[in-house]
């Protein structure tokens, strides 16, 4: 054996030793010279007086301080040169390991973010949201601002009236901070001249107390701040200071223009806190009676909020240690009951508290992700385990086919412990290398991922893979690793030396069934997981590629979109309607522009604003829900979408506000209209007449198809809008001179949410895109593992075997025979496999319809994808076996029972 | 008879025992070993070297390199005062024990 060259320690030790054995081996062979035998014969006797050299070798070297080390380097050494030997074999491991490391590592740290990461606020534990619950819908409020949600059979909301807000404060002063939030919105803000649209949040006075966060600089809010007569303050998330101040010292003198209203900087908040949600990108908070929402024409807080039917505002409390949560909840019910304008009439009709504990933030990401990351983070731990499988299995093959090696390596007396180390060694060195190739892996993946997540969860790709993850994942591989590593070193007492050495190439000897079971076994079990994984990737994958090739009605190329906030810049009423005709006129000249039109509602943002249409007449039960879309006449032109009858409105009728309506064909056939043109429509309460009537058209996103409504965008009244242009040229290509047009007409006016219609589209499509892309790559990582596992397993299986193979051949069976065989043996082993694959996967796809990630009637979706995976599989797994069956083929009888 | 096998001590005291008459190469530690016992210990002579360099480890041997009958370089071995404490005390030892079983197996 040659031992690599590298400068061991004890190495002169060790030459000094050798010439010690070979001085006494000389002596010894020269004495029985002297007794008459001959020179070779003397040596052997020395040999045999002496005993194993290297075993000696070693003794002595055990007692020595160098001997750990030294070993360790060797082992290390020699195990580099075994994997470099087999370097199919070692890549195929390395990857599994780096894929399946990274991908669990990635969504693992994605989900501890969204689930399990407290917030970096004092005592997270003490900090909630308030919600409420109930069984039917009460009839406590009448108008409210917030979000509600179904949780099994109880309504959640999370809204409450400005009285019980100060019910609970005054009830629990002292023993708990409860604060009041209304929502964050994009407001322009000024800043050092430049002009940047950012997340403002609208907070309460005792907000920062309640929270548990301390400003780093300056202080958080009082009372006193939030008042209508107040000076306007805010306080800046560290970011914001960095990216926006340049992280200037006097940032506490520094007054921030937000909507053309001057604010002073009065704090900063610690960089570690990043809001109160997983995904919370705010990055300015203000009192909400200093707020845009407050500030606004017709503030629904400023005109309605203190009505005693409106619930405007989100509670989040902090409870002081006093007090426990119990005792918390009961006096918050209390003074939530006390705040009500009626009794509830019934029990169903009561809402009652829901004190959600927030020490990873609030829940709404939680709720909308939350559930959806768990089957990632199962089905990601499903490739784990193929690929630990994997692992598994070629360390088993190699183990097998290294047999021999290790016989030989017995026979020259090296101990049992001495193999089960080096082993043990060339196992951890597989399994470190592989994780170490996993953190790139995670990394990108995670990069990926985000894209897929809502916007404030960049932050999260930045924050990198979680290493406790990474650490969790690399042990559950190391320790595959080693243990399947070590399996030959504990079959060792099983392994006869001589006929281990005798068995060559390979026989059918008597253990060779019982040396692959455990490898089939794992096949199986790969197979079957296999099933599942490549089956919900065609699912998904699938269920996507329906979603983007629908018909939307008009052309998605060419579509340009952005925002302007010229209102929150000082334009107001007539001057604000001037800027808009203004700016689309001057647009339209643009060259590369075919059309520019204005809406308040961006198209494919998911959301919009929906009422009941009625027919003059009709009752409200009668009424058709449909989206709601206020645009310039061009708009309709931009957007590419066909009018079939009747006429386009007016810029007269824009410009005078005139109540003319388009609707689009599915509203005309829900109405019941033949035709639709000069018929009037209610909405809100005004009739509208109708003038066109338009193609139906997919608006607010791919997944619906609602009836819509278009009517005269009211340009003066607008603070601001969605420009859209249709181009003649590549979209992206144009910004520049669109830029350079706005700023003819104001210089500071920025641009926000760029975005082409493609980009736009894909944004409302994230939990789609994040469930293809991933389930996806899982299914082919799926695949892909399960054919090199088939494949190694068979490869080896059958070159073990070619001795038998060759006396079938002998006794006159045909290539054909053998190669049958082989395939026989191959589909068995798949179908075994796939069979207790299938229900599983039915069951995954039960799974994601219920969790509402496929709709409902996608039952004969996911039956076509599995008979698809089913099909998928099997063709890979006979190709797996396909070129390990041609080579048992080609196997000459005569040179086969030769070797054998 | 089969070879016996030596406990490891006793294996140490024997090599000590050899180093008392002279300094010693351990081919010729070997030889003496098997002089002496006439064969009937047989030790396999390349166990001598762990035993020998565990020795020299606890300070009870030290060694150098001479020059050989044969004209070859060759580590010499040879007791230390530490060396000859052990061996008057392990011989005093063993030469107990023996006696002890000696009496009792007459005894029987």
């Amino acid at each position: 054996m040659q031992w690599p060259k590298i400068q061991w320690p004890g190495r002169k030790e060790d030459r000094e030793l050798r010439q010690e054995i070979e001085h006494h081996l000389d002596s010894l062979t020269e004495a029985y010279r002297k007794q008459g035998h001959s020179e070779a014969e003397a040596r052997r006797l020395a040999r045999i007086d002496f005993g194993g050299a290297e075993h000696i070798r070693e003794e002595c070297q055990e007692i020595e301080w160098w001997h750990w080390p030294s070993q360790l380097l060797r082992d290390v050494a020699f195990g580099v040169r075994m994997l470099r030997k087999t370097p199919a074999l070692t890549g195929a491991a390395l990857l599994s390991l780096a894929l399946g490391i990274g991908a669990t590592t990635a969504i693992l740290s994605i989900a501890e973010v969204v689930l399990l990461r407290p917030l970096a606020i004092s005592s997270p534990d003490h900090f909630y949201e308030l919600m409420w619950e109930s069984k039917d819908r009460i009839d406590l409020y009448k108008s409210a601002s917030g979000s509600n949600f179904q949780d099994g059979a109880m309504r959640v909301a999370d809204f409450f009236s400005l009285s019980a807000l100060d019910a609970m404060r005054n009830s629990l002063a002292g023993k708990a901070h409860v604060a009041s939030h209304i929502g964050k919105q994009p407001a322009s803000v000024s800043a050092q001249g430049a002009v940047v649209v950012a997340p403002v949040h609208a907070v309460g006075g005792n907000f920062f107390q309640a929270v548990g966060v301390q400003p780093e600089r300056g202080r958080g809010f009082v009372d006193e701040d939030d008042a209508a007569s107040a000076t306007p303050v805010a306080v800046i998330s560290y970011a914001f200071w960095k990216t926006n101040l340049g992280s200037s010292e006097d940032v506490l003198n520094t007054n921030l223009r937000i909507n053309n209203v001057y604010y002073r900087v009065v704090g900063v908040l610690p960089q570690a806190f990043f809001g109160i949600a997983p995904d919370d990108d705010t990055e300015i908070y203000v009192p909400i009676r200093q707020s845009p929402l407050w500030l606004q024409e017709r503030s629904f807080y400023r005109e309605r909020g203190a009505e005693p039917k409106t619930w405007p505002t989100q509670i989040v409390v902090r409870r002081m240690p006093e007090i426990s949560e119990l005792a918390l909840r009961e006096q918050l019910q209390a003074a939530f009951a006390s705040s009500w304008v009626s009794q509830p009439v019934s029990v169903e009709k009561t809402p009652y508290l829901r004190l959600n504990n927030a020490a990873q933030g609030l829940g709404s990401l939680r709720r909308q992700m939350g559930n959806p990351l768990l089957m990632l983070a199962g089905l990601v731990l499903l490739v784990l385990t193929i690929a630990c499988v994997n692992i598994a299995n070629l360390l088993l093959a190699r183990s097998v086919s290294r047999e021999k090696e290790f016989a030989l390596r017995a026979v020259l007396g090296s101990g049992r412990g001495r193999l089960l180390r080096q082993l043990f060694t060339e196992s951890l060195l597989l399994a470190l290398l592989g994780g170490a190739c996993s953190i790139p892996v995670a990394w990108s993946l995670m990069k990926l991922i985000v894209t897929f997540m809502p916007d404030g969860f960049a932050r999260v790709a930045a924050s990198g893979p979680d290493w406790r993850m990474l650490a969790a994942t690399a042990t559950i591989t190391v320790v595959t690793a080693i243990l399947f590593g070590l399996y030959p070193s504990w079959r060792g007492g099983r392994v006869n030396v001589a006929p281990a050495l005798k068995e060559g190439a390979g026989s059918a000897g008597t253990h060779s069934r019982w040396t692959w079971a455990p490898a089939k076994a794992l096949v199986l079990l790969q197979i079957s997981l296999s099933v599942l994984l490549v089956s919900s990737a065609i699912l998904f994958t699938g269920y996507l590629w329906d979603i983007l090739h629908r018909d939307t009605g008009y052309a998605q190329g060419n579509l340009l979109f952005f925002d302007l906030r010229p209102g929150e810049a000082g334009h107001r009423n007539d001057r604000l309607r001037q800027f808009y005709l203004q700016l689309e006129a001057r647009l339209a000249t643009v060259p590369g522009v075919e059309s520019v039109g204005l809406s308040q509602t961006r198209p494919m943002r998911g959301g919009g604003y929906w009422n009941t249409i009625k027919l003059p007449g009709q009752t409200a039960e009668g009424g058709i829900s449909a989206g709601i879309h206020h645009a310039t006449p061009n708009f309709l032109d931009a957007l590419g979408v066909p009018l079939l009858a009747g006429r386009n409105f007016t810029q007269q009728e824009l410009a005078r506000d005139a109540k003319v309506v388009l609707i689009s064909e599915k509203l005309s056939r829900e109405l019941g209209l033949n035709n639709p043109i000069g018929e009037r429509i209610v909405v809100d309460n005004i009739e509208q007449e109708i003038v066109g009537l338009t193609k139906d058209a997919r608006y607010a996103r791919m997944t619906d198809d609602p009836p819509v409504v278009y009517m005269p965008l009211a340009l003066g009244k607008v603070d601001s809008a969605t420009i859209a242009l249709r181009t003649s040229m590549s979209p992206m290509a144009l910004l520049p001179t669109v830029r350079a047009a706005i700023q003819e007409l104001d210089r500071d006016l920025p641009l926000v949410d760029i975005y082409t219609m493609e980009q736009q589209i894909s944004r409302t499509l994230q939990r789609e895109r994040l469930f293809a892309w991933l389930c996806g790559s899982f299914g082919v990582l799926a695949l892909v593992l399960c054919v090199v596992g088939l494949f190694g397993l068979f490869s080896y299986t059958t070159a073990r075997r070619i001795p038998e193979i060759g006396i079938r051949m002998a006794v006159g069976a045909s290539r054909a025979n053998v190669v049958k065989q082989v395939f026989a043996e191959g589909l068995r082993l798949t179908v075994a496999g796939i069979i207790p694959g299938i229900p599983l996967a039915a069951y995954a796809g039960w799974i994601a319809r219920s969790q509402q990630l496929l709709p409902e009637d996608a039952s004969s979706y996911a039956y076509s994808s599995l008979a698809i995976a089913l099909g998928i599989l099997a063709a890979s797994a006979l190709l797996a076996v396909a070129m390990p069956a041609i080579r048992a083929s080609r196997v000459d009888p005569i040179s086969a029972l030769r070797n054998g | 008879m089969k070879k016996t096998d030596l406990l490891q001590g006793t294996l140490d005291l024997l090599v000590l025992k050899v180093l008392q008459q002279g300094p010693q190469h351990g081919y010729g530690v070997a030889q003496k070993i098997l002089l002496k016992s006439r064969s009937a210990i047989d030790v396999q002579q390349g166990s001598l070297y762990p035993a020998l360099h565990r020795l020299q480890k606890k300070g009870l041997v030290s060694s150098e390199w001479k020059e050989a009958e044969s004209g070859r370089m060759a580590r010499v071995y040879a007791l230390t005062q530490a060396g000859r404490q052990q061996l008057a005390f392990e011989e005093e030892q063993w030469t107990q024990y023996a006696a002890a079983m000696g009496l009792v197996l007459e005894g029987e």
